[in-house]
């Protein structure tokens, strides 16, 4: 056989057996539902969601949030939260999964950001019959709303609704406390070498703006990279970092305190750091306990114990839905991390 | 230089067709996903039988959809690097010469991410728009290696290694001003940085298997019609002419088909480094040196070394997927120092 008669009998193999995985896959889910993600696709999704694979973490995390982790069958090497999405079975990084991996998966639906996946991917699970729907979110309101409009595609939409409203509930109490007080500058580090920020259209500039601070850092790119001089010319109030490891000693501060030029920036000097889970940097509705935790380290004047009288108050403006607890009107980030996550905790204990 | 007789040709051919079939097989085998020799033997005879409907759909998706079109695409990739280095090396009389060292590869590189960049801004048909990213990447190969041998030539004749710096240089400026545009225009160019170090990972539309196939077989069929002049380039440019070679033509020819083929490998690929290098090297210690039989047995091997490169890139840490350039680049890196050492002692 030659080169050419090899490729050629192959190639007739492709296109012979593609149409014959294709009808398989509509015989074995004959409803689609369409609808429109946020990258702007129109999108056939089989109905009902039972396999999904998630590429990105925030995604997974938002699957957990829904109480939908069941369905959840694949993950990337980087979905670490909760606990539990690290024993998902992985399909490789976000930037190069493996198309084999998914496929095996059977899934009816592969979760991807517009922001972190590569549209090349999308393409390629589109060759192979494979549904995806894009998130998009870039304010911290459009993660709420990104958030329920997901948990309606995936068939869940009163977990989305409940969601959304314990989000917006934490956000507007929030706001009852430090909507008033003027903004803290500072300047929030992705990345110490080379220091990189965010720019002013990013979902973490805008979780900044909600937390009661305003990034020093004005620009159009996403993460721009930052000079020292350039930080030192701003001197911000507070520098921000996420940490995944932010319940212990921090030793990220401690290290950026002790790097060459660092000094001239005056919030070194003044050991003012807000150190805040990393959950700052993945737009699921975990953020909004990043927030708060920014707030309360930012602003801790306005969280100081306040007379019975104007808890009641607040709570009386604010009434809380009937099925949640008093207990989630304290602002403990903990608090919301668990009410968000419980289902994925659950899981881990078991 | 022994006389070509055409049985010996097609024995050589046969031969490294053989070890392609294997290596094939064995790229169809092996992945993220375990697939048994068995279920791939029965899928292979029902394929050959003209039953192809009655194959398991389960890994029919994972090997016929995801694999295979991996594997045309590192054969038609590896083929046309190694036919673009053999070229280059016989062109510029220097062992060392290949698209990647050369800055070809990086040229090319730019010329897609110039094309992409200027693609959405253009009321063009999908077809046209389809073109321009292989079309950018030609012209930036072209435009660089044009740079190259000019940088490379010294009075008349061409200086091993000020083209061999030439080439290091224009690579490394490319380089840079690749990464000026990726830092500058965020977003859309961000997915690149795993394309520029060598991905096959993307499967393409049918049609651009088509496209890149026959791009390959003119390329190289008008490369092969330059061979025997080749040989007698190897003796110096002037010998060559005084021989009765017309070489301003030659020259035009094949660095048109070398640029054309790193261009069209490049723009589905990335930069894949040291295939172009290394494989014709191999090829003319086994086949000896004469140009008719070292154009096709480099491109047989060629694709032989990159499917096979490609299935260790998608092995060793299954299911996260390693560079495929950074697999060629550990093997190919020190063997070209070892080349280097042997040549300049």
């Amino acid at each position: 056989m030659t080169l050419g008669g090899a490729i050629a009998a192959l190639l007739s193999w492709t296109v012979a057996t593609r149409a014959q995985s294709g009808s398989s896959i509509s015989a074995a889910s004959p409803t689609f539902r369409e609808v429109t993600d946020e990258a702007g696709r129109t999108v056939r999704i089989p109905q009902p969601v039972r396999r999904i694979v998630s590429l990105a973490p925030s995604l997974t995390e938002t699957v957990y949030a829904l109480g939908l982790q069941d369905h959840l069958v694949g993950d990337t090497d980087y979905c670490d939260y909760p606990p539990d999405a690290q024993k998902k079975t992985k399909v490789g990084g976000g930037i190069n999964p493996s198309l084999e991996e998914i496929v095996s998966l059977h899934p009816d639906l592969v979760l991807v950001t517009k922001k972190f996946n590569r549209l090349e991917t999308v393409h390629a699970l589109e060759t192979l019959g494979i549904s995806s729907y894009a998130t998009d979110p870039h304010t911290v309101d459009e993660i709420i709303t990104s958030s329920k409009k997901l948990a309606d595609v995936l068939g869940a939409p009163e977990a989305g609704a409940s969601i959304a409203e314990v989000m917006q509930q934490h956000l507007s109490n929030l706001q009852e406390h430090i909507g008033a007080l003027p903004p803290k500058r500072v300047l929030f580090i992705v990345w110490t070498q080379p220091l990189i920020s965010v720019g002013k259209g990013t979902f973490i500039a805008d979780a900044l703006r909600r937390a009661g601070a305003v990034s020093v850092v004005d620009s159009e790119q996403d993460w721009p990279q930052v000079s020292l001089e350039e930080v030192a010319r701003l001197q911000p109030d507070f520098l921000v970092l996420a940490d995944s490891h932010s319940d212990s000693a921090s030793p990220a501060v401690e290290v950026l305190a002790t790097l060459p030029g660092w000094g001239i920036v005056d919030a070194v000097g003044n050991r003012r750091f807000a150190v805040i889970s990393d959950a700052v940097n993945r737009p699921a509705p975990r953020i909004v306990s990043a927030i708060e935790d920014l707030a309360r380290q930012l602003h801790p004047d306005a969280f100081v114990e306040k007379p019975k009288s104007s808890n009641e108050r607040i709570e009386k403006e604010n009434p809380p839905p009937g099925q949640r607890p008093a207990s989630h009107d304290s602002y403990s980030p903990d608090a919301l991390e668990g009410y968000l996550t419980i289902p994925g905790g659950q899981a881990c204990a078991h | 230089m022994r006389p070509l007789t055409l049985r010996r040709l097609v024995l050589q051919c046969s031969i490294l067709v053989v070890i392609l079939f294997v290596v094939v097989v064995i790229a169809l085998k092996f992945g993220a996903v375990p697939v048994s020799l068995y279920a791939l033997g029965r899928d292979l005879l029902r394929v050959v039988f003209g039953q192809s409907s009655q194959i398991s759909s389960d890994y029919g998706l994972i090997v016929v959809n995801i694999r295979l079109p991996r594997i045309l695409l590192g054969i038609i990739v590896g083929a046309s690097l190694s036919v673009a280095g053999t070229s280059f090396q016989a062109l510029l009389r220097n062992p060392l010469a290949d698209p990647y060292v050369l800055g070809v590869s990086m040229g090319a590189s730019l010329g897609s991410i110039l094309a992409l960049i200027v693609e959405p801004h253009l009321t063009i048909s999908p077809l046209l728009a389809a073109l321009l990213t292989p079309l950018g990447a030609f012209l930036g190969a072209a435009a660089t290696i044009t740079a190259v041998y000019f940088l490379g030539r010294r009075e008349g004749q061409i200086d091993s290694a000020t083209l061999l710096l030439g080439g290091v240089i224009i690579s490394s400026f490319l380089s840079a001003i690749i990464m000026f545009l990726m830092n500058t225009l965020s977003g859309n160019l961000r997915g690149l940085s795993f394309w520029l170090m060598g991905d096959l990972s993307t499967p393409l539309h049918k049609s651009a298997y088509w496209f890149l196939g026959i791009g390959f077989l003119l390329a190289t069929g008008a490369i092969y019609t330059t061979a025997a002049d080749l040989n007698m380039l190897l003796a110096g440019e002037k010998e060559a002419m005084h021989l009765g070679v017309d070489v301003p033509r030659v020259r035009l020819v094949v660095y048109i088909a070398a640029s054309l083929l790193t261009g069209l490998a490049v723009s589905v690929s990335g930069a894949i480094g040291y295939v172009g290098l290394i494989v014709p090297h191999a090829m003319r210690f086994i086949f000896g040196s004469d140009h008719r039989t070292l154009l096709p047995t480099a491109a047989l091997c060629g694709a032989i070394a990159l499917v096979f490169a490609d299935t260790l890139a998608r092995t060793v840490v299954a299911p996260t997927e390693v560079s495929v350039g950074a697999v060629t680049a550990v093997v190919g890196a020190p063997l070209f120092i070892y080349l280097l050492r042997r040549r300049f002692p």
